[in-house]
């Protein structure tokens, strides 16, 4: 354990170590302020229409529903930052293991203490971490002025939980990726093709019968991220996210092996 | 071969961009889908027939275990997502427990008398259809079989839209054989009630009084009463009218009388006919306004209903829609019996200017009266009925009596010819289209016309749904905010990559 723990602390010392993480995670600090305020600054105009005195303003009754934080602002930008979470998560996971590849510094690293599922694991909680910190920081923005529109706070840990969910589900396709390659970009090329698949099965519905389209449906990351986001925890969803940790730990494994035997 | 996965990878890519720009697949999505799987699938060709070097045996010594950890990485993932999915381990976390099914909603499901198939119609971009198909889910999953979803898309649905009157995406269409049902707006109160009217019979005639200024079921606006009528057809009744200038006799039919705040005395015909059916073991509800004489009063105190002419001040609620404070209760004290099933004190009913309606004296011995619903113990009777109608405030008399009093009361009459029931609420606002569904009022009138007609198995607790704050964030709140956090984060994510970029360069 105390090697793990070593291997982990070095892996996030490297990331942290570089500007590069720092600017990811600005990256998606700011994608998600920016958004927000968008949909925000787009809300109160469409307030503003119904509440203007050709409306009947405020009093009458006049404002629809669903014309609220949660519906207009909220959730919609919730979507696009689990969008923007398979276009950035790549660019964090590329390295992992194809950098130590490329270098020759996993052979070096075979000549530690440490056993290929300890170095599998330490780079995989790693990234897994560096996720998680990155959705925390774009998650304190939203969740603070949206704790005011009576979303709960067990939902808005909800939508996180979902959040952190697709993201470590990404995470593990992209540890995948870069498991297989010694190319970073071939890792993160890769890596998006198969998360553009992964994320939305409903493209192939024009291509399979009914019955098919429904089955393969479930398969669909943003499926399950959209059961959190509406306030639905349930247990299928998280052991479908958690079972993308365990299939890519094994992948992961196969391909550290595979590389022994080239 | 890594050019050939390259050209695949970057093709496949642009399929899907396309696809998730548009929603749709292209010319451009297609041809770029099929040229890029036919790449990779070169390539995997090509990477097997080298790939020649993993099939000696040492290599396979090592990487047997590995591929068997695949399987089995594979199954185990499988084996808890279905384990956990039959273990139905669901948690409702929203703020309105939108995905927790009312009783009302679990009873209507037990209670079809078929299979029903509930058709979501949707454009492909809208969002509210996430909502609706978890709700969709969550009915299929209590309906134990008896209810099937599907999905249609609306554009390609043409002939459906006609047939079903669609008019907007996000609309279920319920179908138990050959009745349908269609809901705009599938909340779950919505859905309920398209289930309640797709299995109705209509048996039982709700007879609803007319010709004395009362509330009008056909009245549209906050001040009608079409909510009331929508809500018992709903909830199996057939309403009709009754022309009470013309009464000489309750028509044979009739499960209960509803009389709607009448605004001017009863004819005497129509009193005796009412007295006559009540005392055959008639049923009825009566909403009465306080500050009116309409002779049902005196009716009703044959009963043992005591009606004083005052209104009920309750200090315990705050000044609403311009009246004077405390005019309109909100009450939350309830006695044991099946009207006020399942309320309590955090499920309240409103009430908008309310008469005392008092249990006075059983006529029999083996009568039953009761009041049920109360307002607060600080509660007193303002004198001045008609006036605070009309929206003066309410006189204190010189001895003010601190009480629960009663805003609803029933009574149970054994009679040779059945039981008769009758139930009095010391308002009829609370009724109107604009608070019926406020708090729990539908569900205290609708239940007490249920017992009154005793049709006790049909007594719940209907669905409800919180109308989210609309206006919380002011423009420069939202702007506040923005600077105070939003950008904050970044700027020092920003900062820390610049200082160690600095210190590397200057290591």
């Amino acid at each position: 354990m105390t090697a793990l723990r070593a291997l982990v602390r070095k892996e996030l010392a490297v990331l942290f170590g570089s500007p590069v993480a720092w600017l990811t995670l600005a990256a998606i600090g700011l994608v998600t302020a920016l958004l927000f305020f968008d949909h925000l600054r787009i809300y109160n105009q469409i307030l503003f229409l119904f509440a203007s005195s050709t409306m009947g303003g405020f009093e009458s009754d006049t404002v629809p529903a669903y014309v609220n934080l949660r519906d207009q602002v909220f959730l919609p930008v919730m979507e696009t930052l689990a969008l923007t979470l398979v276009g950035l998560i790549p660019l964090i996971t590329m390295r992992v293991f194809a950098e130590e590849r490329a270098r020759g510094t996993d052979e070096l690293l075979a000549t530690t203490l440490l056993t290929p599922n300890q170095i599998v694991a330490g780079k995989s909680i790693a990234a897994y971490a560096f996720v998680a910190l990155a959705l925390a920081l774009s998650f304190v923005y939203p969740a603070t002025s949206i704790v005011r529109a009576g979303l709960g706070l067990p939902h808005l840990l909800a939508v996180y939980l979902g959040l952190f969910g697709l993201g470590i589900a990404l995470t593990s396709v992209g540890l995948v990726c870069s498991a297989f390659t010694s190319s970073q970009l071939v890792a993160a090329i890769s890596a998006y093709a198969v998360a553009f698949v992964l994320y939305d099965f409903r493209w192939m519905a024009q291509f399979l019968p009914d019955a098919a389209a429904r089955a393969i449906d479930p398969l669909s990351m943003h499926l399950r991220f959209g059961a959190f986001a509406e306030g639905l925890v349930r247990g299928a969803d998280v052991a479908y996210f958690a079972g993308y940790v365990l299939v890519a730990f094994a992948l992961c494994r196969l391909a550290h092996d595979q590389a022994r035997v080239r | 071969m890594r050019e050939l996965a390259w050209l695949g990878l970057v093709a496949l890519l642009a399929s899907a961009g396309s696809y998730y720009s548009s929603s749709r697949f292209g010319f451009f999505g297609w041809a770029n889908l099929v040229a890029g799987t036919a790449a990779l699938a070169a390539a995997l060709v090509l990477w097997l027939r080298r790939a020649r070097e993993l099939a000696s045996p040492a290599a396979r010594r090592l990487l047997l275990p590995r591929v068997v950890g695949v399987v089995a990485a594979l199954a185990l993932a499988y084996g808890l997502e279905v384990g956990a999915d039959r273990a139905n381990l669901v948690w409702d976390v929203t703020a309105d427990d939108r995905y927790t099914l009312a009783p009302a909603t679990r009873e209507a499901l037990a209670r079809l008398p078929g299979a029903v198939t509930a058709t979501l119609y949707v454009d492909p971009d809208d969002n509210r259809a996430r909502s609706t198909r978890l709700l969709l889910e969550t009915l299929a999953a209590a309906g134990a079989g008896r209810v099937t979803t599907r999905e249609r898309s609306l554009e390609d649905s043409p002939e459906d839209v006609d047939r079903y009157q669609i008019d907007s995406s996000n609309t279920v269409v319920l179908a138990l054989g050959e009745r349908t049902e269609t809901v705009a707006r599938p909340t779950e109160g919505a859905l309920f009630e398209g289930l309640r009217r797709l299995a109705a019979d209509h048996g039982q005639v709700v007879y609803v009084a007319r010709g004395e200024g009362e509330g009008d079921l056909q009245r549209g606006g906050d001040a009608g009463f079409t909510g009331l009528a929508e809500a018992l057809k709903t909830e199996g009744f057939a309403v009709r009218e009754m022309v009470t200038a013309a009464l000489s006799e309750v028509p044979a039919d009739a499960a209960l009388v509803l009389l709607v705040a009448p605004q001017r005395p009863l004819r005497a015909e129509a009193i005796a006919a009412l007295e006559a059916w009540l005392g055959r073991g008639g049923r009825l509800v009566a909403l009465l306004e306080p500050g009116a004489d309409t002779g049902v009063e005196s009716l009703l105190a044959r009963f043992g209903f005591g009606l004083p002419d005052a209104v009920i001040v309750d200090p315990a609620s705050g000044p609403v829609e311009g009246d004077a404070p405390g005019v309109n209760p909100i009450v939350f004290q309830y006695a044991t019996h099946p009207a006020t099933h399942g309320l309590d004190a955090t499920r309240m009913v409103f009430f908008r200017r309310t008469r005392p309606v008092l249990a006075e004296r059983k006529p029999q011995p083996d009568d039953e009266l009761r009041a049920v619903a109360f307002a607060s113990r600080r509660s007193w009777l303002a004198p001045n009925a008609a006036a605070v109608q009309r929206g003066a405030a309410p006189e204190q008399p010189a001895e003010r009596s601190e009480d629960y009093w009663p805003v609803l009361t029933v009574g149970a009459y054994p009679r040779p010819g059945g039981e008769t029931r009758i139930a009095v609420f010391g308002d009829a606002d609370f009724a109107s289209n604009r608070y019926l569904r406020a708090l729990y009022n539908l569900d205290l009138l609708m239940n007490t016309i249920h017992w009154a007609a005793q049709r006790e198995a049909e007594i719940t607790l209907r669905p409800k749904s919180l109308t989210p704050d609309q206006y919380p964030l002011t423009p420069q709140q939202s702007l506040e905010m923005l600077y105070g956090v939003g950008l904050l984060i970044p700027e020092l994510c920003v900062a820390a990559a610049a200082w160690i970029w600095v210190r590397r360069r200057s290591a």
